[in-house]
């Protein structure tokens, strides 16, 4: 039995290349190596930059956590917070996007957005839950990046980059502007105002304004700007009117701005312009335009300017053309003793002075030199009847005293002036005041009452309680003397005889009864006239009404009762008088009369006349001519009988048809008498046909 | 006569024409290229295999520190993100007061990933040079190694439940960070090293040392 023995091994010591048998595996730690290597690098080169912010305060704002926004995105986180070396400010280290930071040149801003409530509405909510982030704006273009920041305290008014323009605006008082509030123009809002401050001297408060393209093309050297903050309350003739220009510009301030003159030219960058109390006031200035334009002359007054200010107007023949820019006084050794004189310098615009346009300081010189020698002085005047302002007038004066123009005076050429002949108004207004205190007026108060008084014992007297009475009284009895029967028949009996009438003015075109016809006439015409004569009582019963009525106006009451009760006696009695009652018969009575004398001629036989003269033609064509000379004459009565009917018919009043018919009867008789005119015209003309019948 | 003082005498698999198979522990004979057990290869323990065994525990050495530098925890909460590295974390919990949460999670991504690098190395480093600690106790901490790997993937285990259950959207949400792979890979890489270490070389080396 044999053991097995155990194998001898050679175990050769092995020595290789430790290359040749390097393991796969290592491999993997390169890889390993290689990746973190590469990650590690990534991580280091696209590591943002780091910046430096500093707060007044920075509330909310926690490190490693607070981002860094821009446009909402962000682009980095607060790494680090910390103080500045006096304590006086927070400053927060932040991490920024590496492609972000060459953006952030000196124009970028930083603040912290909170939740804030303001007039232009409430902004950051969303930083109540999610807590504060900073917020940060700058350009579209890369700059010098800068790693040192200040921090504001709310977003800028403006984001950089924005197109746009900066203006400075100056004005006396902040307290109606502030930040953020709107810059309209013709009410829309074109931009906003940042932080008022006050100027270094303290005198006046300048804030800048941001206007935004397109809209800033439109501030030239014409733009005025003014305050529309607030609302304006004002009380005249029209009535009281309230202006409110938006809600907004009334919490926040607003500024307005216009072009208020044509040709304006483009401003520099540091132009500071004025803030106008209202539209009115800046349109005012329309008038300044320019220093530069104008012509400087100054202006000794020797008397009080008090009154005058500076920016009163400078007329020439009632015309605008410059206006007073400062006012001095100005000590002169022309004596021994030192005299102050008041000197005004007047800025003159040499468009406004009718030279002709591109004059220069040397034509309005001229201009000047040649219109002291005639007699131009300046001299003041009152701005208006009650107004203490004063304005600087130039007149010509026929006998100033003689005077030049001192072209060659410092500092400005100097124009001589002329004592004003202003009124003394106090003294005007004290006279005037005098004389109403004179006035009697207690006196006429006291007769005033007493007038009153009579009047109102006048209205309580029982007589004039009875004029009412008496008045109805008169007219019933008009009305009755109307109603009588025997006016009543008087058309009636009219139209009777006007028909008689009718029918005899036709047997006239048969027969011949002229000489007749003509004394029928003559008695209708006296009829006529005695009927006129009847009615001309009628006219006077109206005069006496008139009468009445004046002394009625005259306000002498009892002399109104008395002649009231006069007149109606009067008028009664006329009534009753038997000549108005028989009025109405007698005209009866002259028509039967008519009617009479009428039918007489007919019953008289006047064809059988006409038969018997037929005998002895020759005979009664003479008598016929004869009459016929007789025709015109005949017709001027007619006419005249005609024009005295008319008459009657007009004093008789209204269109009744009694005046129709009267109307129509004479135009019958007009025809009739023309009728006769032309039947005698053809009787002398043709003999025969009177006997021929044609 | 056995000496007490002498080293103790004994023999290797290799000696006695023997060869282990390490995947199932049957005895092949040597010069056998698969085991007929198991049929996966069979190595002759060789020093060339300490190579992986520094690979793997470079790499996951490598992989250690980005999962120390960045965040492991991303954690949103009402829109505030806040972002947790390994050490952070852990002196968060400690000023909250939470000592033994903290001292857990403190053993459990600090102490141990460490502890295994340093074991790995040593007993890397021991198979070549003379050790100061016993071929067995070597042993025992190379099985301590090999025992306590898969329990470092605690916190990668921690982080994905989180990251799982806390989706609130807006309220609260929590996301794993780069940390969180690359403890991950570190873990994997160490329990690599431990496994490509073979425990046949302490034997190796002890029977040179002998020698």
């Amino acid at each position: 039995m044999s053991t097995p023995e155990p194998a001898t091994m050679k175990v050769s010591a092995q020595r290789p290349s430790p290359w040749r048998n390097l393991s796969l595996v290592w491999l993997v730690p390169l890889a390993a190596l290689a990746v973190s290597l590469g990650v590690a690098w990534q991580a280091y080169s696209s590591r943002g930059v780091l910046i430096r912010i500093t707060f007044e305060n920075a509330s909310g704002v926690v490190a490693n956590e607070t981002a860094v926004r821009y446009r909402d995105v962000a682009i980095g986180q607060v790494e680090e917070l910390g103080f500045t070396e006096d304590l006086s400010k927070v400053t927060v280290w932040a991490r920024i996007d590496k492609k972000i930071a060459p953006y952030l040149d000196q124009d970028a801003a930083f603040w912290v957005v909170r939740p804030e409530v303001s007039t232009r509405g409430i902004s950051g909510l969303s930083t109540v839950l999610s807590g504060v982030y900073i917020e940060g704006t700058w350009d579209q273009e890369p700059g010098v990046a800068a790693t040192r920041f200040e921090g504001a305290d709310g977003p800028p008014l403006v984001q950089p980059g924005r197109d746009g323009r900066r203006i400075t605006l100056r004005t006396p008082s902040g307290s109606m502007i502030s930040e953020g509030a709107p810059v309209l123009f013709r009410g829309v809002e074109v931009g906003r105002l940042e932080q008022p401050r006050l100027t270094s001297s303290g005198d006046s408060v300048v804030v800048d304004a941001f206007i935004d393209a397109p809209h800033d093309r439109r501030i030239n050297s014409a733009t005025r700007f003014w305050d529309t903050s607030g609302f304006s309350v004002s009380f005249g003739a029209s009535g009281l009117s309230l202006d409110v220009d938006s809600i907004a510009s009334l919490v926040a301030g607003g500024i307005e701005f216009d072009t208020v003159f044509d040709g304006g030219k483009p401003v520099g960058k540091d132009t500071v312009f004025d803030i106008h109390e209202d539209e009115a006031a800046a349109r005012r200035t329309a008038f300044a335009r320019s220093q530069s334009e104008g012509v400087s002359v100054a202006v000794a007054f020797d008397e009080s300017v008090a009154g005058l200010a500076s920016g009163a107007a400078v007329r020439l023949g009632g015309v605008k053309v410059g206006e007073v820019s400062t006012l001095n006084a100005a000590i002169q050794n022309q004596s021994d003793e030192p005299e102050v004189r008041l000197i005004a310098k007047l800025l003159l615009q040499p468009s406004l002075m009718g030279l002709p346009p591109g004059a220069g300081e040397t034509e309005v010189l001229d201009f000047l030199e040649q219109a002291v020698e005639g007699g131009l002085r300046a001299r003041l005047a009152a701005a208006g009847l009650l107004s203490s302002e004063l304005i600087v007038e130039l007149v010509t004066l026929d006998e100033a005293a003689p005077a030049r123009f001192d072209r060659s005076a410092e500092p400005f050429p100097e124009l001589p002036s002329a004592p004003s002949d202003l009124p003394d108004f106090t003294a005007t207004a004290e006279g005037a005041m005098e004389r109403i205190s004179e006035l009697p007026v207690e006196e006429l108060m006291a007769q005033a009452i007493a007038t009153l008084a009579s009047i109102e014992d006048l209205a309580s007297a029982d007589s004039t309680r009875e004029v009412p009475a008496a008045a109805v009284a008169l007219l019933e009895d008009t009305r009755a003397l109307v109603a009588a029967p025997g006016t009543r028949a008087l058309p009636a009996e009219l139209n009777a005889a006007v028909a008689e009438l009718r029918a005899i003015l036709t047997e006239v075109q048969q027969g011949n009864a002229v000489a007749n016809l003509s004394a029928a006439l003559e008695q209708g015409s006296q009829a006529a006239a005695s009927f006129a004569a009847a009615s001309d009582e009628l006219p006077a019963l109206v005069s006496d009404f008139r009468a009445l009525a004046a002394k009625a106006n005259s306000l002498e009451a009892e002399e109104l009762i008395r002649s009231a009760s006069r007149l109606m006696n009067s008028a009664d009695a006329l009534i009753g008088t038997e000549e108005a009652r028989d009025l109405p018969p007698a005209l009866t009575g002259a028509l039967d009369e008519v009617r009479r004398t009428l039918e007489a001629l007919r019953q008289g036989g006047l064809v059988d006349n006409a038969n018997a003269t037929m005998a002895s033609a020759r005979g009664a064509a003479d008598a016929v001519a004869a009459a016929a000379e007789g025709l015109p004459a005949l017709s001027a009565r007619l006419e005249r009988l005609v024009a005295q009917s008319e008459a009657l018919i007009a004093s008789y009043g209204a269109r009744s048809s009694f005046n129709s018919e009267t109307l129509d009867a004479l135009r019958e008789v007009k025809t009739a008498a023309r009728a006769v005119s032309q039947l005698a015209r053809k009787i002398e003309r043709d003999p025969n046909s009177l006997l021929f019948g044609k | 006569m056995e000496n007490p003082e002498d080293p103790p005498r004994f023999l290797t698999a290799a000696e006695a024409g023997l060869t282990g198979c390490r995947t199932c522990g049957a005895v092949n004979p040597g010069g056998a290229q698969t085991c007929y057990s198991c049929r996966s290869a069979l190595t002759p323990p060789s020093a060339y295999s300490l190579q992986r065994v520094w690979a793997w525990l470079a790499a996951g050495l490598i992989a250690y520190v980005p999962a120390n530098i960045y965040p492991m925890l991303r954690t949103t909460t009402f829109g505030r993100a806040s972002e947790n590295t390994l050490v952070g974390g852990i002196a968060e919990l400690f000023s909250h007061g939470s000592y033994g949460v903290a001292f857990i999670v403190f053993f459990a991504s600090i102490v141990i990933p460490v502890a295994k690098f340093l074991a790995i190395g040593y007993l890397a480093v021991s198979v070549r040079r003379p050790a100061t600690l016993g071929s067995h106790d070597r042993l025992v901490l190379y099985e301590v190694v090999e025992f306590i790997g898969r329990w470092s993937m605690i916190d990668v285990f921690v982080v994905a439940i989180l990251t799982a259950l806390v989706q609130l959207d807006f309220a609260a949400a929590v996301t794993p960070g780069i940390a969180a792979v690359s403890f991950a890979l570190s873990v994997a890489f160490t329990m690599l090293a431990a496994q490509s270490f073979d425990p046949r070389l302490i034997w190796n080396a002890e029977k040179r040392e002998y020698e």
